[in-house]
């Protein structure tokens, strides 16, 4: 092999380690875990230390705002609920009855506190589940 | 109208199946009477589905609620523009759209090919025609935007929000254009591999349309940052969402084909790569339809799900198993005319510069995709955030503004010490300069520090080429406005893409500056107080609410200082639709935005209640405007480039004289 091959394998080998190292890193460092609200209660006390997303469904008459931006909801898998509470952007879509996705930690007190809150409505342009299709054909 | 609309895109699909199989007839029996026919089977499938298209667009503006589409996406109160903007904002509409831009390309590429590559032709329509039959067959039997309801309502469910406001016209649009463009080269990619001409008709072809869907891509992205920028209301342009993920996956494969296709043009190196490239990139424009359409990964983006996933995937999977099966069956064809002779030559900075934009795809499509990938092997859900792509991408992304400072410049084969230093000594000067100087300003940041240092290096690297290549021609006793438009106009692929670059150091240093120093304020006001926010003063005058015919606005207006001058008035508002269809979207927060080259004001009511208090959030993100500034000359340079040159004008009239001629002969024969 020639002098100039092998300095192109280390150019590229440099690449690739750097690749993996900065994925890895990446990964390790800012991976969280997307849990519903039974699958967070499971993992009490372990998911107090953790950052967590959690998906579910905002309860009807239980969003409660301030002026200043405090905002504290439940959500619900249909089974158990969560308290929330946030204080930030608030997606134009949250409202009452809509998916949410939140992502902080959960205290001991019982508490959700959100860092992120996404919502969104599943079903409204176009239906998500097919069988709801058939039906208006 | 609707039955024509049901009608054109059965018949287009049959045509499109008549185009397949007609093509591979022509192209296997080496007959123009099937070529031909399929040529002018494609030219039919592109009449249809434009009238198919126009149906639709009319059944929209008549507000024809019996068609399930029309009443799920408008209401009778949408303006026109909108009513025909709802043509993309449902699944069924855009798949329709999908398949007529790609009826248009194929149209173009017949119309633009007749008397060339008469032997690579057959196989590229072939494969145009099998990829338009799948996404008609979609339209025509899967989603229907002609689906008609059983009885049709009064008004129809209105369209979302967050999809009235201009951007949302045309981003969508643009960006579809680049999706379906991608196609093109693909063909001509597996034109090549079918028909074994792998020499350097098909690359020519690609790079072309590349350049052209790679141009709506990247300006497809920047008006889709632009549309997040002002209306989703965060305050920010880019969240590595995966439907924005989707789009800028292929566009980095583009970018990384655009460069090393040169280096298959002048030097007949990197063939196999070329052609992996052309497929990864039609792969990931695929995959980025698959995932906006299907909602598989959630994003907010995606305004429909549906069930056309497993029919994408199967088609999806085909493909690659197709074309990487012809890729492997041709690799003795593929090989490389030249080897590399040093790392510090042209050659290798632009192999370089493939390999980290192939890096910076592939970590995108990982972290795009680790939920479901960790969902199967682990069980788990795992999600990655946007701190994982800028951790990854954000290095790649400084040493590729590097490389973009050398590729041009560093000489072929192996450089000079003499070469060095004539053509990178004074950039290098100034980049180090640069940072220090910022340095000793007070930015500590070393990122942006970094960023501005390298941006500056290679502006100065494309100054000195325009500037030496106009003083040359100038010395010839052209005047310097002259000589630089002769040097562009001259040498459009080279001049063209460092108008380019350019555009690209412009849209760095945006991004630099905007995720470095954002200043972020909260403050709840009462009538008459103020908040100051760096040398900004906002004072808070009153609060209005009235009513439109489509909404309930409450507008807070506010008034705007610098230091004790003036700037004028601004009013964010939040908008409640009284439209019952749009319940379930009914909160609008319509950012305030004042800008300029040197920051962006940005001010959103978050809150207010009956008493006239109300909160605000106010954000200063500096240097903002650059990124669209930057993207209105990377167009620009795009145009350049495309623009037709008189040589190949020229070349292209040669051509066909001499076909006639040939066909004359054979036609005597």
């Amino acid at each position: 092999m020639s002098r100039g091959k092998i300095k192109f394998i280390i150019a590229i080998a440099a690449i690739a380690l750097t690749l993996a190292y900065l994925v890895y890193g990446g990964v390790k460092d800012t991976m969280v875990y997307y849990l519903t609200v039974e699958e967070l209660k499971e993992r009490i006390p372990s998911v107090y230390k953790e950052r967590v997303r959690v998906s579910g469904t905002v309860v009807p008459g239980s969003i409660k705002k301030d002026i200043d931006g405090n905002l504290e909801f439940k959500i619900t898998d249909g089974d158990q609920s969560i308290d929330v509470r946030y204080k930030g952007i608030i997606p134009d879509v949250f409202r009452d009855g809509v998916q949410a996705v939140v992502e902080g930690t959960y205290t001991p007190e019982n508490v959700f506190q959100a860092k992120i809150l996404l919502a969104k409505c599943p079903t409204k342009y176009e239906p998500a589940n097919p069988a709801n299709k058939k039906e208006s054909t | 109208m609707v039955e024509t609309g049901s009608i054109c895109l059965f018949l287009s699909f049959v045509i499109s199946v008549y185009t397949l199989f007609a093509s591979l007839v022509g192209a296997k029996t080496r007959k123009r009477e099937f070529t031909n026919s399929a040529e002018n089977g494609a030219l039919a499938v592109f009449i249809l589905l434009t009238i198919a298209s126009g149906s639709l667009i009319h059944a929209l503006l008549t507000r024809d609620f019996s068609l399930k589409y029309v009443a799920s996406n408008i209401s009778r109160d949408l303006s026109t523009l909108y009513s025909i903007t709802a043509f993309w904002a449902g699944q069924a509409g855009s798949l329709l759209l999908w398949a007529w831009i790609l009826s248009i390309y194929t149209a173009l590429v017949v119309l633009l090919n007749r008397r060339k590559s008469r032997e690579l032709m057959p196989y590229v329509l072939a494969s145009l025609a099998a990829i338009s039959s799948f996404f008609i067959y979609l339209v025509a039997f899967v989603e229907s935007p002609f689906e008609k309801l059983p009885f049709a309502p009064d008004d129809g469910r209105g369209l979302n929000p967050l999809l009235q406001n201009p951007y949302m016209a045309i981003h969508p649009l643009t960006l579809y254009f680049g999706y379906v463009g991608v196609t093109v080269p693909f063909a001509f990619a597996m034109g090549a591999l079918l028909s074994g001409r792998l020499g350097d008709e098909w690359i020519r072809n690609s790079r072309k349309w590349t350049i052209l869907a790679w141009t709506f891509l990247g300006i497809g992205l920047l008006l889709g940052a632009r549309w997040a920028y002002l209306e989703l209301g965060w305050g920010g342009y880019w969240a590595w969402d995966p439907v924005e993920n989707a789009a800028f996956m292929p566009w980095l494969t583009a970018t990384a084909f655009l460069h090393s296709v040169m280096i298959q043009e002048k030097k007949g190196m990197l063939k196999k790569w070329n052609m992996a490239l052309i497929i990864i990139t039609f792969f990931l424009a695929l995959f980025g339809t698959f995932i906006t359409r299907s909602g598989i990964i959630s994003s907010v983006h995606s305004f429909a799900q549906s069930n056309i996933g497993p029919f994408f995937l199967s088609f999806i999977g085909f493909i690659l198993i197709f074309s990487f099966g012809m890729f492997t069956l041709r690799l003795d064809q593929l090989k490389s005319e030249n080897r590399y002779d040093s790392i510090l030559s042209r050659e290798s900075a632009f192999l370089f510069n493939n390999l980290i934009f192939l890096a910076a795809a592939f970590s995108v499509f990982l972290g795009t995709i680790f939920p479901i990938v960790s969902e199967a092997i682990k069980g788990e859900k795992i999600l990655v955030g946007p701190p994982y792509f800028n951790r990854v991408n954000v290095p790649m992304g400084l040493i590729l503004i590097l490389l973009m400072g050398i590729g041009p410049l560093i000489s072929w084969r192996k450089a000079s010490q003499e070469n060095l230093m004539k053509n990178f000594l004074y950039p290098s000067i100034l980049g180090i300069l640069t940072a220090v100087v910022l340095f000793l300003v007070g930015i500590r940041e070393a990122v942006a520090l970094i960023s501005f240092g390298l941006c500056a290096f290679v502006a100065a690297t494309i100054f000195i080429e325009f500037y030496r290549g106009t003083k040359v021609r100038a010395k010839r006793g052209e005047n310097y406005l002259l000589a630089l438009y002769h040097l562009i106009s001259r040498n459009r692929r080279r001049y063209g893409g460092y108008i380019v670059h350019v555009g690209v150091i412009l849209i760095v240093i945006g991004i630099t500056a905007s995720s470095a120093f954002v200043t972020q304020k909260e403050a709840t006001l009462k009538k008459g107080e103020s908040i100051s926010v760096n040398h900004y003063t906002l004072r808070f005058d009153e609060l209005n609410q009235y009513t439109t015919e489509m909404k309930h606005v409450t507008a807070a207006k506010l008034s705007v200082f610098n230091s004790e001058r003036s700037l004028g008035v601004i009013v964010p508002e939040k908008n409640v639709y009284k439209y019952e269809g749009n319940r379930d979207i009914d909160n609008e927060t319509e950012v305030a935005l004042r800008s300029t080259f040197k920051d962006d004001l940005y001010v959103i009511l978050t809150n207010f209640d009956g008493n006239g208090t109300a909160s605000f959030r106010v954000l200063i993100n500096p240097m903002v405007s650059w990124i669209w500034a930057g993207g209105i000359v990377l167009a620009l340079g795009a145009i350049v480039i495309m623009w037709p040159s008189a040589r190949e004008r020229r070349e292209e009239a040669v051509v066909r004289y001499s076909v006639e001629i040939s066909e004359e002969g054979t036609a005597k024969v």
